[in-house]
């Protein structure tokens, strides 16, 4: 069954099919309405907190009863919060960090795509010895929890002399990860086998297959890929925490931390402007990619 | 000839993974075992100790609070959040008019990066200024003081998870597609209603996902870390948020107990496969496997 | 093919060696040419960090060898240890007294007693309370950037309001007057605190020692919980009872941040509390108009020969051990040791000076109007310091976490000492039969 393959339907609306049934309906539709609307003002509402908090002087965001919406609107926050403490140092560099996020995000995703394709491909289409076998190992491993992995591989790591570099952010993108090899290889398996078969009497190598026939056909499940590793490394914050130590290569997870005073004591508006122009990339994204995000995850869930 | 050829470029086409496997997972999943033996603190190398880390792990009421806070916490999050995600998704497989809408205000949240998490919800469960008091207040309910009161900030972490459950609310919804219309047609002429359609047709039909959600749910609740981390710095108020992830991560990192955090980690992974295996032998007899 | 592969492909290519030559030479590790750069991570910010980059800069301009590059690092006690580990460590680290221990026994800092011994820096110099901060286990590991000492700080506005004329001499009269001094809220909440032990929190491990009692035996004994530190704690939980464990939380979580006017002294919300010879800076910064004094704390009238008991710590800086240019590292720590520079370097921060000679300059120019009050402390038989064990990090933990049980009402203080005890005794056991295992190790 493959959810790529046919789009979810989520639109259309029902067929009463006698007149009590419709009646019926409607008070079901109406509570279900309700329902719905209740839950997702619950659901929206700390979004509005963040942006409203984002935009408040310092001192309404401490005022009881609280202010719910600021009479004027300090868009300068968002100014704010990129230069916060500029004046003095040890500030800090928002935008660095967000460079610095922004380049791991490009290294990971290329590496991802590039080594979960290719991999998936053998797992999906090619036949060799062990394959089933290695295969199934490779769904074990998404039991194996970070934390019992945090310190041999922080071990390794130094070994290479790699601590305070991105590397350990980025390399081991390059060598596939459990979750995409699980995803791609589930989409390569549905399209059609004769497709191999006639580009092979053709004379093409596994290669030209590949790139020329396979590639081609899965660019929405590439894009989920793609996608699901750029959220995952924006979001990022365990790794940048054990292997980032000069402070000018911190990511924006790390760095949204520093608004907390170690004293106690919060620029709250600030630190909420700052939280908002993190969250924000990644919603724009989900909002141009929604189709394939739903399908993506769609599809891990189905086995 | 083309099988061998084929072969060959099974293995090389999958050489990334292989190698990456070795490296980053199968390799130190093993001298994760080996550290746990021993006393390691990384500026100098390992001395082998035995069995010492283990049996001062069963000693060490730090390890039994952090483990006993972080069952505690499954025990809670994991049976809400997965009500949660799938009453989401049952009310969103309605087929109501302004689906998408609802379905992206649901969405969103998991979406949110961990630290934005954490500090957002810190604003809104502040004892003096936060919003959520301030509405119960309203409401004639007098908040607790969510991040200042042992006895509430697991459920102050909970309610972060809650706003989260986006993401199996979506794999949800896709199996409810799944469900053959068929069947639930049937059992409306047989008279069924709506809660004994979902028991009885509904659920056992996507207990696949139910269970591969539960399993998911296990593995990520017992290695919470980001949220906690930021939001209750050392586990304060006294000790109640103290997580089994962030013991071994102090143990590891400001401690310099590299062997003990091994072994915390290794006790971790024991733990989950048991679990997990459980999960998969009860589920023989619920999860019913549609054809797929 | 499509014209989109012609050029995406490739483009993505670029893009993906662009940001690993970015990544790369933003971490890139290798040295100029020129004088020897040295890092060094300092625990500063602000008007703190001012002062001792002022220092670094006298270093960098008063010679042409060495180029010291000075970082403020937050969190500077972890992450040097990670970078001690990681193999990164910076040249020199500006950590906390207290770090010492633990540093040494991890092996994570270099002993310089070679390079004091050569610059003839000896111990007769520092007052000995500061200089035991800077030894360990019989060898010096690290030398003072900046010293400190405690007292009690009062509000003198509030101090008079309430008819008081003389500060508190034992801890009696202080908890009568902080009785008076404290001010309710027509809804019963907390509106001024007479005094709060909580606040600022930096000593919570300490109180025991007013009343004579000791954290460790200085040889294996854990001691939390002897009768002389319950009765500190007993007293600590006095004041929650008094005012109501949820009241003091949620007093507290409406505090600001520490250098800022909503300091919760600095807004006289706390009349009276405990804290350090640096208040004085943040006070002419924050709140100029407050009218304060600062004398020695009280003590309670059962142990007269605890009169003068003051929390001292000290900044330190150490080599860490995997430091490329230890060498030059020191000759800047040095520099700071010399009695001119020491002193420019305190009346930066506004603190009195770790040596034992002080030109009359210092006292002439120094702007804390209390500073002899300070210095005298440091001298003080009863000057406390935390234990020096390499445990202390996770000691400390716990006796925070038996602190905040204790503030909040939920154990008594005899049940709350005594889980610490249970907890780390064994945990000291190990860690002292680690370490012999390790020295039978290197030999």
């Amino acid at each position: 069954m493959s959810a790529l393959a046919k789009d979810i339907d989520l639109e259309s609306s029902p067929e009463p099919a006698f007149q009590s049934h419709a009646k019926q309906n409607r008070v079901r539709v109406a509570l279900i309405h309700l329902t719905l609307i209740l839950l997702s003002i619950v659901f929206a509402f700390p979004f509005l907190w963040l942006v409203t908090t984002a935009l408040k002087p310092i001192d309404q965001t401490m005022a009881v009863p609280p202010v719910w919406i600021p009479r004027e609107f300090q868009w300068e926050n968002f100014g704010k919060a990129i230069t916060y403490n500029a004046d003095k140092l040890g500030y800090i560099p928002f935008l660095l960090y967000a460079r610095n996020t922004l380049v791991l995000c490009i290294m990971t995703v290329a590496g991802s795509v590039a080594s979960n394709a290719l991999v998936a491909y053998s797992f999906a289409r090619l036949r060799w010895k062990g394959r089933d076998f290695l295969f199934a190992v490779t769904l074990a491993t998404m039991m194996v929890p970070f934390p019992v992995l945090m310190v041999p591989t922080f071990a390794l790591f130094r070994e290479l002399d790699w601590i305070g570099t991105f590397r350990p952010l980025w390399v081991p993108a390059w060598f596939g990860s459990a979750f995409s090899i699980f995803l791609l290889r589930q989409f390569f398996r549905t399209i059609p086998f004769e497709l191999s078969e006639a580009a092979k009497i053709d004379g093409a190598s596994e290669w030209r297959i590949f790139r020329d026939v396979v590639l081609p056909l899965s660019k929405p499940a590439l894009a989920v890929v793609a996608l699901f590793s750029f959220i995952g490394t924006w979001n990022d914050f365990l790794g940048p925490l054990i292997y980032l130590l000069d402070q000018k290569t911190f990511t924006l997870s790390l760095g949204l931390q520093f608004y907390q005073s170690q004293h106690g004591g919060t620029p709250w508006n600030l630190l909420m402007a700052a939280s908002t122009i993190v969250i924000l990339p990644v919603i724009i994204l989900f909002f141009f990619t929604q189709r394939l995000f739903i399908q993506g995850i769609a599809i891990t869930g189905l086995k | 000839m083309k099988r061998s050829k084929e072969g060959l470029a099974g293995y090389l086409f999958a050489a990334p993974w292989l190698i990456g496997m070795s490296v980053f997972l199968l390799y130190p999943l093993a001298s994760s075992i080996y550290y746990s033996f021993c006393d390691y603190s990384v500026l100098k190398p390992p001395v082998w100790v035995g069995m010492e880390n283990y049996r001062e792990l069963f000693q060490d009421e730090v390890f039994w609070k952090a483990a006993g806070n972080t069952a505690m916490y499954a025990v809670m999050a994991l049976p809400i959040g997965m009500a949660t995600a799938m009453g989401l998704a049952m009310l969103l497989n309605s087929k109501v008019r302004g689906m998408t809408v609802y379905r992206t205000i649901f969405f969103l949240p998991s979406l949110v990066p961990m630290v934005s998490l954490a500090v957002l919800w810190l604003w809104l469960l502040n004892g003096e200024h936060g919003i959520v008091n301030e509405l119960l207040k309203h409401g004639g309910i007098k908040g607790p003081n969510w991040l200042g009161d042992p006895a509430w900030s697991k459920p102050a972490l909970m309610l972060t998870g809650i706003w989260g459950v986006g993401n199996s609310m979506l794999i949800y919804l896709a199996s409810l597609q799944d469900v053959p219309t068929s069947l639930l047609e049937a059992a409306q002429l047989d008279g069924a209603n709506a809660w004994q359609k979902t028991r009885n047709v509904t659920i056992p039909m996507i207990s696949p996902v139910i269970l591969f959600n539960l399993v998911m749910g296990i593995i990520g609740t017992l290695q919470v870390f980001a949220v906690p981390y930021v939001m209750f710095p050392g586990g304060s108020p006294a000790r109640s948020t103290y997580f089994y992830a962030m013991y071994l991560f102090d143990n590891a990192f400001r401690y310099n107990k590299m062997g003990y955090a091994s072994a915390m980690g290794w006790i971790m992974f024991l733990v989950i496969l048991t679990l997990t295996f459980i999960s998969l032998r009860l589920s023989d007899k619920h999860v019913h496997y549609g054809g797929s | 093919m499509i014209r989109l592969n012609d050029i995406a492909l490739p483009g993505l290519a670029l893009a993906v060696l662009a940001a690993i030559a970015a990544s790369e030479k933003m971490t890139d590790r290798s040295n100029p040419p020129g004088p020897v750069r040295i890092t060094y991570w300092e625990k500063w910010t602000g008007a703190e960090f001012d002062g001792i980059k002022g220092m670094v800069d006298d270093f960098n301009r008063s010679q042409n060898r060495i180029h010291v590059d000075i970082l403020s690092i937050s969190d500077v006690g972890n992450k040097t240890m990670l970078a001690v580990s990681g193999g990164i460590p910076p040249d020199i680290a500006g950590l906390w007294g207290p770090n010492v221990p633990q540093y040494v026994d991890d092996n994570a800092v270099i002993p310089l007693d070679d390079f004091c011994l050569e610059a003839g820096i000896k111990e007769e110099d520092y007052i000995p309370a500061y200089w035991q901060i800077a030894t360990y286990k019989g060898h010096v590991y690290a030398l003072p950037s900046t010293p400190a000492s405690t007292a009690l700080h009062y509000n003198t506005r509030l101090l008079q309001e309430a008819g008081i004329t003389k500060p508190p001499v034992t801890l009696e009269e202080m908890d009568a007057m902080a009785e008076k001094m404290t001010k309710k809220n027509p809804d019963g909440t907390i509106k001024v605190a007479g005094f709060l032990p909580a606040e600022p929190g930096w000593w919570n491990w300490g109180w025991g020692y007013l009343f004579g009692g000791r954290l460790w035996d200085g040889k294996d004994k854990i001691t939390a919980n002897s009768a002389d530190n319950v009765k500190g704690f007993e007293w600590v939980q006095s004041y929650s009872k008094k005012y109501g464990p949820a009241q003091v939380q949620s007093f507290k979580s409406g505090f600001g941040n520490f250098s800022s006017p909503q300091n919760a002294f600095m807004s006289e919300q706390v009349a009276m509390e405990i804290q350090g010879v640096w208040m004085h800076n943040y006070t002419s910064l924050y709140a100029p108009k407050l009218k304060w004094a600062a004398s020695p704390f009280p003590y309670p009238s059962t142990r007269p020969d605890r009169k003068d008991t003051t929390f001292v710590d000290m900044d330190v800086l150490v080599i860490p051990r995997g430091a490329k240019h230890p060498k030059e590292a020191f000759e800047f720590i040095r520099f700071v040791q010399e009695q001119k520079n020491m002193e420019k370097l305190c009346l930066s921060h506004q603190k009195n000076s770790p040596l034992r000679k002080v030109s009359d300059d210092f006292w002439k120019r120094h702007g804390n109007p209390y500073i002899r009050l300070f210095d005298r402390l440091a001298y003080s038989k009863n000057a406390v310091n935390t234990p020096r064990i390499g445990i202390w990090p996770e000691y400390q933990s716990e006796i925070n976490n038996a602190f905040d049980e204790i503030a909040l009402n939920r154990k008594t203080p005899q049940d709350a000492l005594d889980a610490v005890v249970a907890r780390m005794q064994p945990k000291l056991d190990q860690y002292l039969r680690r370490l012999e295992m390790r020295q039978k190790v290197n030999h």
